[in-house]
C-alpha cells in the first residue's frame, strides 16, 4: 500500500526532487524523420535525467500506424507527432490528454494564435502542441521573370503580383515570352489549395456544419484554378513525381506559391538552378499548409513528465535550434526576429527568406478545418485534375462534384 | 462420430495448426468484414450499427461502379494478350528444336518472383508523360508524344503492360506443363492422317489443353479483380487522372484506410465477392461449355 502510494506519488507530483526516490519514469515517443531532431532528442535525455526516453522514429506510413495503435488499444506511446491530419483525430479527443490540464495555457502567448488553435478541438480541448508550421510564400524564377520583362527583385515582386489576377496575368506574359515552353506554376490542385489557404473558413463551421459548395472563397479558389486552366498557365507537374521534380530543374516552371519546406524539396529537386530561386510574399494574401503537433495520449501514466518534455522540445529556442538544423519553421514568434533567422541563402541567390516567411506567418488567418475536411477537399482536387488534364467540362465537373461532396456528407 | 474423432484425436491434432490458423487468420476477418459491413465506424471510436446503408451507397456509389468499371477493361487489356502469348511461348518451350529450355523457362518465370513495387516504378518512368522511355522513343521517331498517364485508356494499358509482363511466363509454365502432358501418340496418329502442324494445333493442342485454359482464365479472372499494388504505385491512392486507374481493390483501400470509413470498405469488399463470384462462373460456363 505505502509503495503504491509512493509510487503514484511520484508521478503526480513532478516538482518533488526525483533523485531523492530515484525513480525514472519511461517514456515512448514517436515521431517521423526530420520532424525532430535527433541531436535534441539526445540533448533532452541530458536536460531530464528522471526520464527514461525511449524515441521511436516509425518510417512508412506513419498515420495509418498510428491509427492501427489507436484501434488496438495496446503499445501506445506516451508521445506522439501529428501532422496537419490532426483534425481527423479531433471524433477521438479522449484518447488523448487535455494539455490546457497540464499547463499549456501558461505557456499560450509564446505561439502564433492561428497555429495553436489548430490543436484544439471544437469542444475546447487541446490535444496537439505547435511544432514547426508551413506559412506560404511566391517562389519565383528571377532569371525567368527578368526576362519576361516582369518585376525580379523580391519586394518589387511582392508590390506588383499582389493578387491572383496580377499573378495570372504575369503568367500570361511568360508564356508570350518563352512561346509556351515555361509556364506559370506547376499544377491546378496546388492553385486551388494556395487560394483556399489564404481564407479565413473552410468548409466547415465548428460546430460541424458543412458551410456549403457556395461558399465565396470555395467559388474563388474554383474560379481561379479553372482560369489558370484555361489561360494555359499550368504545366500539369504534380508535387512528388520525378516529372515534377525534372519540370522544376529544366526551367520548364517559373513559380509555385508553396510552404517554407518547399525551400528543402525545390532544392533536392533541382539542384542545377541554383542561385535562380528568390521568394516574395504570396500573391493574394498568406496561408498555411501543414506543420506539425506533439500530442499526449491518454493511456500515458506519466502525462505531468510527458508535458514538461513536450513543452521543453518545443520551446522557443529549441523550435530555432530547428530550424538551423533541420528546416523545420518556428511557431513561436519570439524568435524571428533572431540572426539566424535571416541568414542568407546560395540557393536562393543569396536572398534572406526567413523574414519573408515570417512576415507570412504572422498574417495566416484563423481558420477552422473539421475532421471531414480531407474527404472533402479531396474530392474537389480530383475533380479539378480532370479539368486540368482530360479538358472536362468546367461547368459539368463542378455540378457534378456539388453532388458528390453533398453525397460524401450524407454518410 | 464424436468417439471416433477422440479415438483418432492424436492425428487431428497433427492436422490442426491449419485449421487454427485458418480460424485465425481466414474465417475470423471474413465474419469480421461481414460484422463491419452493417456499422458505421472511423477504425479508432465507437462502431454504430448502420443497417443496410452501406450497401445501399454501395449500389448508388458512381465512383464504386466506375472502378468495376475499370476493373474490367484492364482485366480485358490484360487476359487476353497475357493467355495469348503464353500459349505460343509455351508452344515454342515444348517445340523439339528449341535448346537451353530450362534457361527459357526459368527466364520467363523470373518476372513474376520480381517485386511488384520495383516494377510499377519502372513502368511509371516507361510510360511517364514528360521524360518517359516510351514517350522519348516516339519522339525520336517524330512520333508526337502521348500523355499515358492523363489519358483514360492510357493508363489502363499501362497497368495492364504490367500484369501482362508479370504473368505471362507464369501462364506459359503452366499451358506448358499441360502440352506435356498431352500423349505424343495422338500428335503422330495426326501426321500419318496427314494433318498439318496448325490443324494439329487446333484439333489437339487445344481440346487437350481445355481443363488448363479454364484454370488460368479463372486465376487470371480472380487475380485481375484483385488488382491494386500496381496502379497504387503508379498512379496513386486516387487512381491517376478521371480516376481511371482505380481498381476495386484500390477504392476498397482507400475508403477504408484513407477515409476512414471501415464499415463502407467492408461492403465494397462484399460488393467485389459477389462480382468476382458471378464472373468466375460465367467465365467456367463460357469455356467448359464449348467441350459439352
Amino acid at each position: 500500500m505505502v509503495c503504491v502510494l509512493l509510487i503514484s506519488g511520484c508521478s503526480i507530483w513532478p516538482g518533488q526532487d526525483d533523485s531523492a526516490n530515484n525513480k525514472k519514469v519511461t517514456l515512448t515517443l514517436w515521431y517521423w524523420n526530420r520532424s525532430i531532431d535527433d541531436k535534441l532528442i539526445a540533448r533532452a535525455k541530458e536536460k531530464f535525467p528522471n526520464i527514461e526516453l525511449t524515441a521511436q522514429k516509425i518510417g512508412g506510413d506513419f498515420k495509418a500506424k498510428l491509427k492501427t495503435t489507436l484501434a488496438a488499444r495496446s503499445g501506445e506511446p506516451d508521445i506522439v507527432a501529428l501532422n496537419d491530419w490532426i483534425m481527423e483525430l479531433f471524433p477521438s479527443e479522449d484518447r488523448f490528454y487535455n494539455l490546457y490540464d497540464l499547463g499549456a495555457g501558461d505557456i499560450e502567448d509564446q505561439y502564433l494564435p492561428w497555429k495553436w488553435k489548430q490543436g484544439v478541438t471544437p469542444s475546447g480541448q487541446m490535444i496537439g502542441f505547435p511544432m514547426d508550421t508551413g506559412p506560404t510564400a511566391l517562389f519565383y524564377r528571377e532569371d525567368l521573370f527578368k526576362e519576361a520583362g516582369l518585376p525580379s527583385d523580391p519586394e518589387d515582386v511582392t508590390r506588383q503580383i499582389n493578387s491572383w489576377d496580377a499573378y495570372a496575368a504575369a503568367g500570361e506574359q511568360i508564356k508570350e515570352k518563352f512561346g509556351g515552353k515555361v509556364f506559370l506554376t506547376d499544377n491546378i490542385g496546388s492553385v486551388y489549395n494556395q487560394v483556399l489557404s489564404q481564407g479565413a473558413e473552410r468548409y466547415f463551421r465548428p460546430d460541424g456544419s458543412f458551410i456549403g459548395m457556395d461558399s465565396a472563397l470555395v467559388r474563388t479558389s474554383w474560379d481561379t484554378s479553372i482560369a489558370f486552366k484555361e489561360k494555359g498557365l499550368l504545366a500539369n507537374a504534380d508535387g512528388w513525381t520525378p516529372g515534377w521534380n525534372a519540370a522544376m530543374n529544366n526551367g520548364e516552371i517559373a513559380s509555385f506559391v508553396g510552404a517554407v519546406w518547399m525551400k528543402q524539396v525545390l532544392q533536392e529537386a533541382a539542384p542545377d538552378t541554383s542561385g535562380k530561386w528568390r521568394v516574395a510574399r504570396a500573391p493574394g494574401g498568406d496561408g498555411n499548409n501543414g506543420g506539425s503537433f506533439l500530442s499526449i495520449l491518454k493511456s500515458s501514466e506519466h502525462p505531468q513528465e510527458a508535458f514538461e518534455l513536450v513543452r521543453w522540445l518545443q520551446s522557443p529556442e529549441n523550435q530555432l535550434e530547428q530550424y538551423q538544423t533541420l528546416n523545420l519553421f518556428p511557431s513561436a514568434p519570439g524568435v524571428f526576429d533572431d540572426p539566424a533567422m535571416k541568414k542568407e541563402e546560395p540557393f536562393f541567390g543569396g536572398q534572406a527568406t526567413g523574414p519573408v516567411f515570417a512576415e507570412s506567418a504572422q498574417q495566416v488567418p484563423d481558420a477552422f478545418f473539421g475532421e471531414r475536411y480531407p474527404s472533402v477537399h479531396n474530392i474537389i482536387t480530383r475533380r479539378l485534375n480532370d479539368v486540368a488534364k482530360q479538358n472536362a467540362d468546367p461547368q459539368q465537373v463542378w455540378t457534378d462534384t456539388v453532388h458528390r461532396v453533398e453525397r460524401e456528407l450524407q454518410r | 462420430m464424436w468417439a471416433r474423432m477422440w479415438e483418432n484425436r492424436a492425428l487431428y491434432v497433427a492436422i490442426s495448426p491449419f485449421y487454427i490458423l485458418f480460424a485465425v487468420f481466414g474465417l475470423f476477418p471474413i465474419g469480421f468484414s461481414l460484422y463491419l459491413a452493417f456499422h458505421k465506424w472511423d477504425g479508432i471510436g465507437v462502431m454504430t450499427y448502420n443497417g443496410l446503408n452501406n450497401f445501399k451507397y454501395l449500389l448508388t456509389d458512381a465512383e464504386f461502379w466506375q472502378a468495376v468499371g475499370n476493373t474490367f477493361m484492364i482485366w480485358i487489356y490484360s487476359t487476353i494478350p497475357m493467355l495469348f502469348f503464353a500459349l505460343i511461348i509455351a508452344f515454342l518451350l515444348h517445340a523439339p528444336f528449341v535448346k537451353f529450355r530450362t534457361l527459357f523457362r526459368v527466364g520467363y518465370f523470373l518476372p513474376n518472383v520480381t517485386s511488384i513495387v520495383a516494377v510499377a516504378i519502372i513502368f511509371g518512368a516507361l510510360f511517364a508523360n514528360n521524360y518517359g522511355f516510351l514517350n522519348y522513343l516516339l519522339q525520336s521517331v517524330g512520333l508526337p508524344v502521348v500523355e499515358w498517364l492523363n489519358a483514360p485508356w492510357g493508363i489502363k494499358v499501362a497497368i495492364s503492360s504490367m500484369v501482362v509482363w508479370r504473368w505471362t511466363g507464369y501462364n506459359a509454365v503452366i499451358y506448358l506443363a499441360g502440352l506435356q502432358s498431352i500423349p505424343q501418340t495422338l500428335y503422330e496418329a495426326a501426321k500419318i492422317d496427314g494433318a498439318s502442324a496448325i490443324q494439329s494445333f487446333f484439333r489437339i493442342t487445344i481440346p487437350m489443353l481445355r481443363p488448363v485454359i479454364l484454370f488460368t482464365v479463372i486465376t487470371s479472372t480472380i487475380g485481375g479483380m484483385q488488382l491494386f499494388t500496381e496502379p497504387q504505385v503508379l498512379v496513386g491512392n486516387d487512381g491517376g487522372a478521371g480516376a481511371a486507374g482505380m481498381t476495386i481493390v484500390l477504392y476498397l483501400y482507400r475508403e477504408s484506410f484513407i477515409n476512414n470509413y471501415f464499415g463502407y470498405g467492408a461492403a465494397v469488399g462484399w460488393g467485389m465477392f459477389l462480382i468476382i463470384a458471378l464472373f468466375s462462373i460465367v467465365n467456367w460456363k463460357l469455356v467448359q461449355g464449348k467441350s459439352s
